[in-house]
């Protein structure tokens, strides 16, 4: 059958029900949980803000609670927020994050316009999170430098870590091109130096590793 | 001529200045952010220095150094092999023909792991796969690979393997000339067939 032999009326109404199926479709089309608010781009941009980090010595004002509108996160799981955690904070594991109790609750505290601190052991554990929390439009996020560690280290003289920089990574430790290329003497030199004491630590997680 | 042709022009006419009202979006291929987020919890995407350190001396053609420091850092010092795409430029167009590419496993490393990481999370937004992070960084390779220290006598066994290993990977890569320890030198060498079985370890 050509389509000119197709009934007017007919035609009609199939357009009008294939018009309609496709408005029904996206009318209940469902709406992602999550998008993109932040380009790429601005993101980057946003890892330069000094702004966007917390430093040890604000937990001061939060663990004295002289300010309120800060919450803190603890983002790693439940045994460890038990053995230990910075006073006054709340326990989210980072893979509740999301969950729609907790989700619901961390809009609330984004549209109060709270500032949420999230921490980790060490703040690559908190960085990962706390950057797509900024990249889906969570603006009061920010990350604690140092995480839990340089808290547990520096927790009776926090005020004093104003001076302290050791808690500001990608800074390099070495002269790498000097140290990379000293060959033999290497040997000689190193014996002395601080090293030894950060290997001790490590010792205790023989099968994990890691720095 | 028939009303209905006249009919179904326009209705596709009508869809299709729909089109020119659609959102722009960039041409590369995000995923969803929830699916980040869950692997960005996963911490299988770090590697060792150890485990970098033996790719490279393996020649591992399917290794991939993106060195994600300035310009001027990388042009000081770099891994052997490493590219040079600074975190500030990781999402320009020119940079893209780097990641992605089928079989390749890219390494980001930067000073310490934290701007290899957010390079990570920032390519991975983008939608590619087999990125890793060397964990701990340059300041780590250091520490481990360039100047390994000797494990006191009580460690465990695993500790001497990697230290043996270290010490090999610190010739390999600095040319040291070591004398000392014979005993130790005659071990890396037989360190080869055991590659497999060393725990990695960083810092």
């Amino acid at each position: 059958m050509h389509v000119h032999d197709l009934n007017p009326k007919k035609a009609l109404a199939t357009i009008i029900i294939f018009v309609i199926i496709i408005i029904l479709g996206f009318v209940t089309l469902k709406r992602p949980k999550f998008i993109y608010k932040v380009s790429l781009q601005e993101s980057i941009e946003l890892l330069k803000d000094k702004n966007a980090y917390f430093y040890p010595w604000q937990l001061v004002d939060v663990i004295n609670k002289v300010d309120n509108n800060i919450v803190l996160i603890d983002i790693r799981d439940i045994f460890s927020y038990g053995q230990g955690h910075i006073p006054g904070s709340e326990n989210i594991s980072a893979y509740d994050l999301t969950s729609k109790k907790y989700i619901e609750y961390l809009n609330r505290l984004n549209a109060e316009g709270k500032t949420v601190v999230l921490y980790g052991n060490d703040q690559l554990e908190a960085n990962g999170p706390w950057m797509w929390f900024k990249q889906v439009g969570y603006e009061n996020f920010k990350v604690l430098l140092g995480g839990y560690k340089y808290y547990l280290a520096h927790k009776d003289n926090l005020e004093e870590t104003k001076s302290d920089k050791s808690y500001i990574l990608e800074v390099p430790d070495f002269n790498f091109a000097e140290v990379a290329n000293k060959g033999a003497s290497i040997q000689s030199t190193t014996k002395n130096t601080k090293v030894p004491v950060i290997k001790r630590k490590k010792k205790k997680t023989v099968a994990a590793g890691g720095c | 001529m028939n009303r209905n042709y006249i009919l179904l022009t326009i209705l596709m006419l009508a869809l299709a200045t729909g089109t020119l009202f659609l959102k722009k979006t960039p041409n590369y291929n995000e995923i969803k952010p929830q699916k980040l987020l869950w692997e960005i919890i996963q911490p299988t995407r770090y590697v060792t220095t150890d485990q970098v350190a033996k790719m490279i001396i393996n020649k591992d053609q399917t290794l991939e150094l993106v060195d994600v420091r300035d310009t001027k850092s990388y042009e000081k010092f770099s891994l052997s092999g490493a590219i040079n795409v600074p975190l500030d430029s990781i999402a320009a167009t020119s940079n893209q023909d780097y990641f992605g590419l089928p079989g390749i496993k890219v390494v980001f490393y930067s000073n310490d792991d934290i701007a290899a990481d957010e390079a990570w999370v920032l390519t991975r937004r983008l939608g590619y796969k087999d990125t890793y992070v060397m964990k701990g960084g340059l300041n780590c390779w250091i520490r481990t690979v360039i100047q390994p220290q000797q494990p006191s006598e009580d460690a465990p066994y695993t500790e001497f393997e990697k230290y043996h290993f270290r010490k090999g990977a610190q010739i390999y890569f600095t040319g040291a000339n070591i004398e000392q320890g014979s005993a130790g030198k005659s071990k890396v060498s037989i360190r080869r067939k055991k590659k497999k079985a060393v725990a990695a370890g960083g810092c």
